[in-house]
């Protein structure tokens, strides 16, 4: 089944009256359980790219279909809403909340879906459970490895149950013991069924999907399946 | 929406209670603008209070007859070159008047009192049997003297609570003598304790005398005013009668000016209410001002909170949050820290009142407490809506990138 659905999808920006075309012409079909990996040298558009299938960015022009939904004419609480419920975002740098737990960054999704307190601290334990972070669940980021820390982060993009797992370079500030770590779990997960689409200019992290996307000045290049699943 | 609300406001206790000194700081403004507000208010409950007992003692519907008008701006020669009250004044106006329930006249000074060897210091005041019905305080025990004690010059004196007190403690002072400025007089009565006078001296520390006895003893050309009492309801008709019954007595022809004064405690009620503007007008600039100053600094606080978390807001929208949710997130910073700094002003100003109460008593009205908080309330809302809404509109993406 195709989940996401992008067609001739273009993000024009103007800077300083010059026109870039950070996306020049997407079409991209992703499906239920893919394993994708996204490359590309810096400014080609692998970002933006992924900002758009996260939907915290609209296209300029083009149609973007997100589970059959009409993702560029959604409103800013309707975007919320899919990011909230159907996207795990997992972020190179982590992103977690300093002063919160790993319990709590973990439950922080849920609280914006309006889950009652009993059944968010279920869930997130769950999650931390899944990452293997269970003893660590009240701890604090800084009290946190690097490896833990991206674990947590995966607990939390893991919690709503999403359908798709977004990482964008998730093992580029780990060292490469952490980020083996790190590319099990995900393979793992891949593995439970779930769609994931990684964000990476370093080939062995690449390896680990079965599509391998390659973007240039906006455009992509090579879509090139690995391994048929 | 509950439950996020509940979040919010966790997460905004916890950012006031992280950066405690900068929120303590940053709340002083409010602090300040509350305590003024409700110390101002409790000072004033206070005065209402000894201001009401002190007009009770000295008779809402009684006319003081006397040379001097209250809280005028006459010369003391002018007031001097007046004619004298004279005794005789109190049956023609008895006669005379058809509103005047009852006609005292005192006479006052200060004297000496002992009792074996305690010593004091007091007022005196010589009248006749009509003053009891001139004052609202009755006799706690003993009697008041009689018209033929009084007419025979007896040397006998109701005293005040605080004379017994001091002179008698837990003795029953009926009987006993005391001197005033070394002549002996019997006491017959006590006075009921009174209070202090709008917070100044102790009524209670007085003696009375009948006006026969004082007259012969003290001086025979002393100040005398006269106590009239008159039907509440009537006061304003006894007033004119009585002005009318003291111009006759005067012989005034109607050009000529009163060469007397009637005094009520309206005087006092108009010098009341001004110093009531003042301290109400005073505590509500201050309050005023600080609340703007606090509010400018919640403002700017805000303003750095927001761009301090700039990466915070991008995860949270990105993980699900909507504007409308950051907005609430970070408003409902800014109203904790007010609600946190009226807390603290309310409190300052509860034990303030402690050190009030010790002049005159005195409580920190609850309405007042309540309306401070809503105003920190507000205040909250105001100064933290445009930092919140500068970051709820914050670009998700560009706030993850943030440094």
């Amino acid at each position: 089944m195709t989940l996401i659905s992008l067609k001739s999808i273009y993000k024009i920006y103007n800077v300083g009256g010059e026109e870039v075309r950070a996306l020049d012409g997407i079409d991209l079909d992703i499906n239920e359980n893919e394993y994708l990996a996204i490359m590309g040298p810096s400014g080609s558009g692998k970002s933006t790219l992924m900002n758009m299938v996260g939907c915290l960015d609209t296209p300029t022009s083009g149609i973007y279909e997100f589970e059959g939904e009409m993702v560029q004419v959604m409103d800013d609480s309707q975007l919320a809403s899919i990011r909230n419920r159907k996207i795990g975002f997992v972020f190179q740098t982590f992103n977690l909340l300093p002063k919160a737990t790993a319990q709590h960054n973990v439950e922080i999704p849920l609280v914006y879906a309006n889950i009652r307190k009993r059944q968010r601290v279920e869930m997130a334990s769950k999650a931390l459970e899944s990452v293997g972070l269970s003893d660590r669940s009240h701890h604090r980021p800084n009290e946190l490895s690097g490896g833990q820390r991206q674990r947590v982060a995966i607990a939390r993009a893991l919690v709503n149950n999403p359908s798709i797992i977004l990482a964008d370079e998730p093992t580029g500030n780990l060292d490469s013991k952490s980020g083996h770590e790190i590319m099990n779990i995900l393979d793992d997960l891949h593995q439970k069924g779930n769609t994931i689409i990684l964000v990476t200019h370093e080939d062995d992290i690449a390896q680990h999907a079965h599509r391998v996307i390659r973007l240039l000045d906006g455009e992509i290049t090579e879509d090139l399946k690995i391994k048929s699943k | 929406m509950i439950l996020l609300f509940l979040e919010n406001f966790k997460i905004s206790l916890s950012s006031v209670f992280a950066n405690k000194t900068r929120s303590l700081l940053t709340a002083l403004g409010i602090i300040i603008g509350v305590l003024s507000v409700t110390l101002m208010g409790t000072l004033i409950s206070g005065l209402d209070r000894s201001f009401e007992s002190s007009m009770s003692w000295l008779g809402k519907d009684i006319l003081y007859v006397s040379r001097y008008q209250w809280f005028s701006d006459m010369e003391w020669w002018e007031v001097r070159n007046r004619p004298r009250m004279l005794p005789e004044y109190v049956e023609k106006i008895k006669e005379r008047s058809k509103y005047a329930l009852a006609v005292a006249p005192v006479m006052q000074r200060g004297a000496s009192l002992s009792y074996k060897e305690k010593k004091t210091r007091t007022e005196i005041f010589g009248t006749s049997e009509d003053y009891m019905q001139t004052i609202s305080t009755d006799i706690a025990s003993g009697r008041f003297f009689t018209r033929n004690e009084d007419r025979s010059g007896s040397r006998v004196t109701v005293i005040g609570d605080g004379i017994r007190e001091a002179f008698f403690g837990n003795q029953d002072p009926i009987g006993k003598y005391i001197k005033i400025d070394e002549m002996k007089f019997r006491v017959i009565g006590v006075l009921e304790k009174q209070g202090k006078f709008l917070g100044l001296f102790s009524i209670d520390k007085q003696a009375v005398l009948p006006l026969g006895a004082y007259k012969r003893i003290f001086s025979r050309r002393g100040w005398m005013r006269l106590s009239v009492k008159v039907p509440y309801e009537k006061l304003d008709e006894g007033l004119d009668e009585v002005t009318s019954v003291m111009r006759h007595i005067r012989g005034l022809k109607p050009n000529e000016e009163n060469d007397f004064a009637i005094n009520q405690t309206k005087a006092f009620e108009k010098q009341y209410t001004t110093l009531k503007i003042a301290i109400g007008g005073t505590g509500i600039f201050i309050t005023l001002l600080s609340l703007v100053v606090g509010g400018i600094g919640i403002m700017n606080i805000m303003f750095v909170s927001v761009k301090e978390r700039t990466r915070e807001i991008g995860v949270r929208k990105a993980i699900g949050a909507t504007s409308g949710m950051i907005m609430g997130q970070f408003l409902m910073e800014a109203v904790a820290i007010c609600l946190f700094a009226g807390s603290i002003g309310i409190l300052f100003a509860y034990l303030f009142s402690f050190v009030i109460n010790m002049f005159f008593p005195s409580t920190l009205p609850i309405g007042l407490a309540i309306a401070a908080m809503l105003m920190s309330l507000i205040v909250g809302v105001i100064s933290g809506l445009v930092p919140s809404y500068r970051a709820a509109k914050l670009d998700p993406i560009d706030s993850l990138r943030y440094e």
